[in-house]
């Protein structure tokens, strides 16, 4: 068995961002390891995010998939109104570059940016920041074991949710 | 992501006509003798009543800036806005605080462009004056060479104080008019309700590193009302309750963070007594509160007999209550599912921002603040799942609210039945005296605790229309 290579970093990245503008949410989910860590920081300033989830803020953290499912259980239910209709995304990712990789583990770096369209309103944004993705090896392919979402314009407009990071 | 998004204030067009006293007054149906108490829609959305408000609320009485806690060192400031003003919060040398106008006497540039930091001297990017953290003018570039003119030269080239700057508790507060009641008679009894925030801990309260800066594309009062509103909280959110639920089912398996309302939700249907209801304060301040079984998962739980030996069992259970408090007119303590501070900045009549973050008792233990952030951020923050659902009503309201017909709102009149101005066993426990109480369950979810936001609204300004003859002629 051998390391992440970069096609196969891209692949994976690329993959979830589809997963995600098609709202193949339950694909989307086994992309993750059961104990994975989902993190958007905060920021502290105008120059630092916050870095410690447990002292400090951040826009979203968890640990563990059911988490996760948690969120796209709410997107689908049709009991939140800033949820209906869900908001249709574009994900680009670029700059992917591997920055460690053994049999078992890998860090990949990423830039992204998420064009959101909401049609009930009309309106749309772009949010735009980098990715870090921590993967594992399992079985026979690579799963997310922590994703860490840096959101570059925290200026929320109104609201962000999972799908659009 | 929901508005046609600016990063900055629209403002308002210019006021065609302005409002008189009488004209304004009369957006408020307010006839106690028949029980009638109705709200022109043209409140939240007429830029004549915005640059009012901005006028005679926001530029000329008492409004929040921040808590002392954010500036525990010399030389520490924060900036923020009063009304549409430039502020900046100091703390000096000597370790007092002082408020500013965050504009430079020469032309008015910006002297601190950043949310926080601490610097001994201020220079002025523009021409380059220096103020030092106790607003002091320290140098005037080129001063000698300048053959200025002796009018100047006895003039004060200090940053402009604002008129009235008070602490209660640390919560730290400015006025841009001298002309206003003293911070303790303003904040009046509500003070007590700021103290039981405070009092969990010894060293007093702090914000948690990081804050969330949300807009949405509706007006400010929106936010003030929804703060002290019961009636939507099962309606609005019941895709956040049934997370909850899918979490409690699953015992903890998979890393959710338990809920303080996993063994007794107090806004649940059923009749408990009187559990639930509303303080209304004058000058605007009003508390929205339930009581329940104190929870374990509360973070403040490890402090149960420690608050109960120093306040007693009865004031103990207050803090481990739902208690949103709102201060007139921008800034919320809201503690039940964690614990917020926000802060509302109106931008527009249909543009608000809001400045949050999780206020924490200093000293917790590193357990209790975990959990504490983790409820934090799942309900309150703009990416979390209670938020969202509240941020996108208000834009859905402000859309019906230029509306020529059925102008008049019918959201103030659940509980107007129930309230009371005489006192009862639970404010003579906390030892106020609210100008209204209504106590009962969880579904009577009173709504004439937004009487006290509209009657000080408008006695504020209906009085500074006058004061200013703006629009005066009667
Ligand atoms: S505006 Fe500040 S020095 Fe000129
Ligand atoms: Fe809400």
């Amino acid at each position: 068995m051998s390391g992440l290579t970069h096609q196969d970093a891209e692949r994976l990245l690329y993959l979830e961002a589809h997963l995600l503008d098609e709202r193949r949410w339950d694909e989307w989910l086994d992309l993750y390891t059961e104990d994975a860590v989902f993190w958007t920081p905060a920021w502290r300033n105008e120059d630092e995010p916050t870095a410690s989830p447990d002292t400090e803020l951040s826009l979203i953290y968890y640990e563990g998939r059911s988490n996760l499912a948690d969120r796209v259980w709410r997107l689908r239910s049709g009991l939140s109104v800033a949820s209906t209709p869900i908001q249709r995304t574009a994900h680009a990712i670029s700059n992917v570059l591997v920055e460690a990789a053994t049999d078992q583990a890998a860090k990949v770096k990423s830039s992204w940016a998420t064009h959101v369209f909401n049609p009930r309103r009309k309106a749309q944004h772009v949010f735009f920041g980098r990715y870090e993705h921590d993967l594992r090896r399992e079985g026979d392919r690579w799963r997310v074991a922590r994703k860490k979402i840096l959101l570059l314009n925290d200026y929320i407009p109104t609201v962000v949710d999972f799908y659009m990071l | 992501m929901n508005g046609p998004h600016t990063l900055i204030s629209r403002g308002s067009p210019p006021a065609a006509g302005a409002l008189t006293a009488a004209e304004l007054s009369a957006l408020i149906d307010d006839r106690p003798q028949d029980g009638a108490f109705r709200v022109h829609r043209t409140v939240f959305s007429d830029p004549r009543v915005f640059d009012l408000e901005m006028k005679h609320i926001f530029e000329s009485g008492w409004v929040f800036l921040g808590l002392a806690s954010q500036l525990p060192r010399p030389h520490d400031y924060l900036t923020t806005t009063v009304g549409r003003q430039p502020v900046v919060v100091m703390r000096d040398s000597e370790g007092r605080l002082n408020a500013f106008l965050n504009s430079c006497r020469h032309k008015g540039a910006i002297i601190c462009p950043l949310t926080s930091g601490n610097r001994k001297l201020h220079v002025c990017s523009y021409h380059g004056w220096s103020y030092d953290s106790a607003g002091r003018n320290r140098a005037i570039k080129g001063r000698a060479e300048g053959a200025y003119g002796q009018a100047f030269e006895t003039e004060s080239h200090d940053l402009a104080s604002l008129p009235r700057f008070g602490e209660y508790r640390g919560l730290l507060f400015g006025s841009l008019s001298a002309d206003v009641p003293s911070l303790e008679d303003y904040l009046g009894d509500a003070r007590k309700l700021i103290d039981l925030a405070v009092d969990q801990s010894n060293e007093g309260l702090e914000l948690v590193p990081g804050y969330v800066t949300f807009t949405f594309n509706g007006n400010w009062k929106l936010q003030l009302e929804n703060c002290s509103d019961a009636y939507h909280f099962t309606s609005t959110h019941p895709s956040y309750l049934r997370v909850l639920d899918r979490r409690a089912a699953s015992q903890g398996s998979g890393g959710a963070i338990r809920s303080v309302w996993d063994n007794d939700r107090p806004f649940e249907s059923g009749a408990r007594g009187a559990t639930n209801g509303t303080f209304s304060f004058a000058n605007g301040h009003v508390l929205n509160w339930s009581i329940s079984q104190p929870s374990d998962a509360h973070p403040l739980f490890e402090r149960i007999e420690e608050l109960t030996r120093r306040f007693g069992e009865a004031r103990c259970n207050w803090m481990f209550g739902t208690r949103n408090l709102t201060l007139f007119p921008n800034v919320q303590l809201a503690e039940n599912a964690s614990s917020q501070l926000r802060i509302i900045r109106p931008l527009a009549p249909d543009k608000t921002e809001m400045l949050t973050y999780c206020m924490a008792p200093i000293g917790e233990s590193a357990e209790a603040r975990r959990r504490r952030i983790r409820q934090y951020e799942d309900f309150f923050n703009p990416s979390g799942m209670a938020t969202p659902d509240d941020a996108v009503l208000y834009e859905d309201c402000q859309a019906g609210h230029q509306t020529p017909i059925a102008e008049w709102l019918q959201g103030y009149s659940r509980g107007a039945g129930a309230a009371s101005a005489a006192p009862n066993p639970l404010t003579e426990g906390l030892g106020i005296a609210p100008q209204s109480s209504v106590l009962g369950g969880p579904d009577l979810c009173d709504e004439s605790v937004f009487h006290t936001y509209y009657r000080s609204w408008r006695d504020r300004l209906t009085r500074g229309i006058e004061r200013s003859g703006t629009g005066a002629a009667q």
